[in-house]
């Protein structure tokens, strides 16, 4: 059980935490839903009582009386509530877009700093994607208009397989073509003996695993391994793989399953956003990174950011 | 937005000290600038003779001069102020809200000026008389500072016409202190509002009067927003105009929750649900739920394969309690389930 003093629990909020994030609501609103979730608890607890107002009060000519009493200018009801939402700095590690779901780092208080590390770091996320078969859409997604109807029954399970194993291998040949580096070469050898080879810019996504997981046409899902993806590009993946199957596509869900070591089992749903379970969950991602100092300084100087 | 409202209330405050500083600094003004002005109209009483003794400052002084302190500075909140003003203090006992106050722009000029004795005590005894518990005496002023503006006969004159309507004393009570803008609408206004809530919606004496106590709200609610409300409950959605009147007797917040909110409810409960608009009728508590919580659930039962909402089959799932009950009821009783596999399944969402 947590303890009743609301200071002690405040100089323990500091640190990353670990929620899954429902898809149709912002990053932002669900960083402002925690915040305020967490201000509204806190002052519910035992809260630092007013401080004192001393008057002097008595003809000075004659005796003089000190008089003490709480001062009504730091009352709760004359300043507002002892913690207010503006009080706490809370920003993401990784940013999921509007029609994401799933895990979501956030970095609480002095946590902010360490989840800019994790960022700068591009750690590999995983996500599944689910998409429909012969419908095209012109956003990509399910909510768009749709502009293109196409059959799919002659869609087999390892047409699909064997389009994503191309696209997974294309993408690891173009790192190392973009590196200077020929693929049978010593250099190359010595490049990917260094571990995951990752591109210099933030902005170019690159896909190391991709994977069918489920066929039931129309249905399909894939897992994706990757780092610097943003939502447009992983919509986009599964337009790409409709057109060349044949066939047309769109993606109705996207679910990030994974980022480095934090998986769905830490995550936090939201009726779960509770003070309580915040700060073990905090306690528990922070076991995580103590355990993993590579989250955070990446000792390789190949692997390091920047 | 916030800087605009800070220079705002600076200026406001601003204009207050020097009002003050106006007023209080008159008496000491030397007599020879009095000499100037005066005229024989003047009466005798009118002159202030103050005559100032030409003292050196390396004297003893032995008058007592601690009354003597700087005025007030401007300030942005109540907090400057609050442990010199009397009405202040009193306010802050009857437990309001100052800190909300302060962020409206119009209140904090306005409730400086008030005088406790003069302008608040006897409409705090009136409201405590009308029934008004002392708890909830300070959310009704922090809701609405301006009942003081209002006579205290006005005030009397609108209660006594819900009186005339036959309305209870109980029932004026709930009005009063479950709506705290209530008083502050004339009684035509109050009486267009509930003659147009009778002729919209067909509604008889009774059911005017049940409505009124069952959400006092609503009647002074944006009659805009409650017409748009109503547009999309008859035209967007399909209701006739007894299910409306069924829907508004039953449950008024539908009306005034926001129009794209229990759209989009009513269209995944009608459309992926194929639930019927009679049935939605007789429920219409669902269409105030949020749509991810009725998603949510829905497709748990839909996975569970515990779809039935047939009340003559067994296993028959209630709209209500599809929608009504914490996850741990809602698991126990209509999925048969436990809470730990609905978690796992809402993490798959």
């Amino acid at each position: 059980m947590l303890a009743k003093d609301a200071p002690t629990i405040w100089n323990a909020l500091k640190g990353i935490i670990c929620v899954y994030k429902p898809a149709d609501v912002s990053c932002n609103r669900v960083a402002k839903t925690v915040i305020h979730k967490i201000c509204s608890e806190l002052n519910e607890m035992d809260c630092r009582p007013p401080i004192d107002y001393v008057s002097i009060e008595g003809d000075p000519s004659g005796e003089l009386t000190v008089i003490t009493k709480p001062s009504l200018a730091d009352d709760p009801l004359v300043v507002g509530p002892r913690y207010q939402p503006k009080d706490i700095r809370c920003t993401w590690s990784s940013y999921l877009g509007v029609n994401t779901s799933g895990v979501l780092l956030l970095g609480i208080q002095n946590g902010t700093k360490l989840a800019m590390r994790i960022r700068n770091n591009k750690l590999v996320r995983a996500y599944r994607i689910k998409g429909l078969l012969g419908l095209a859409t012109d956003n990509y997604y399910k909510d768009g208009k749709v502009v293109e109807k196409s059959t799919f029954k002659f869609i087999k399970a390892f047409n699909i397989e064997k389009l994503l194993a191309s696209m997974q291998a294309a993408h690891q040949r173009k790192m190392f073509d973009t590196c200077g580096v020929d693929l049978q070469s010593q250099a190359a050898y010595e490049l990917a003996v260094k571990g995951p080879i990752r591109p210099s810019h933030s902005k170019i996504p690159l896909i190391y695993g991709i994977k069918c997981v489920h066929f039931e046409p129309p249905e399909f899902t894939i897992e994706v391994h990757c780092i610097n993806e943003y939502e447009m590009y992983l919509k986009a993946l599964m337009q790409e793989i409709g057109m060349k199957l044949h066939s047309t596509a769109h993606c109705t869900g996207i679910q990030c399953i994974r980022h480095s070591y934090f998986n769905l089992d830490h995550a936090l749903l939201q009726k779960h956003w509770t003070l309580q379970n915040i700060i073990t969950n905090l306690e528990e991602c922070n076991d995580i990174i103590e355990e993993h100092k590579d989250l955070t300084i990446q000792e390789n100087i190949a692997l390091q950011y920047g | 937005m916030l800087r605009r409202y800070c220079a705002n209330s600076l200026l406001i405050l601003r204009r207050l000290s020097h009002t003050q500083t106006e007023i209080t600094v008159k008496p000491s003004i030397e007599p020879s600038q009095y000499q100037v002005i005066d005229t024989s109209d003047l009466p005798e009483d009118d002159y202030i003779d103050v005559k100032f003794e030409q003292k050196s400052v390396l004297e003893d002084c032995n008058e007592d001069i601690s009354h003597i302190a700087p005025y007030l500075q401007p300030s942005f909140n109540f907090a400057a102020y609050v442990n010199k003003s009397e009405t202040l203090q009193q306010l802050v006992k009857l437990g309001v809200d100052l800190h909300k106050l302060e962020k409206k722009v119009k209140v904090p000029p306005y409730i400086l000026k008030l005088d406790f004795e003069k302008d608040i005590k006897n409409h705090v005894i009136f409201l405590s008389d009308l029934g008004v518990a002392n708890e909830e005496l300070g959310n009704f002023i922090s809701k609405n500072p301006f009942i003081f503006q209002e006579d205290l006969d006005n005030l009397q004159v609108r209660v006594n016409y819900l009186k005339s309507k036959k309305f209870s004393d109980p029932m004026v009570t709930r009005i009063v202190s479950c709506n705290p803008f209530w008083l502050i609408f004339s009684t035509q206004r109050i009486d267009r509002r509930l003659g147009f809530f009778q002729k919209h919606f067909f509604l008889t004496g009774d059911e005017v009067r049940q409505l009124t106590v069952q959400q006092p709200r609503i009647i002074t609610y944006n009659i805009r927003h409650i017409k748009l409300n109503d547009f999309a409950i008859r035209e967007e959605m399909g209701f006739s105009a007894e299910e409306t009147k069924s829907i508004l007797l039953k449950k008024p917040y539908v009306f005034m929750k926001g129009r794209d909110h229990i759209l989009k409810t009513f269209e995944f409960i009608h459309k992926n649900m194929n639930m019927p608009l009679e049935r939605i009728a007789e429920f219409p508590e669902v269409l105030t739920c949020r749509e991810f919580k009725i998603k949510q659930r829905y497709t748990f039962l839909e996975k569970l394969g515990r779809i039935q909402f047939n009340p003559r089959k067994p296993n028959y799932v209630s709209l209500l309690s599809l929608v009504s009950g914490s996850d741990a009821e809602f698991c126990d009783k209509v999925a048969k389930s436990s809470v730990q596999a609905y978690n796992t399944f809402l993490k798959t969402l």
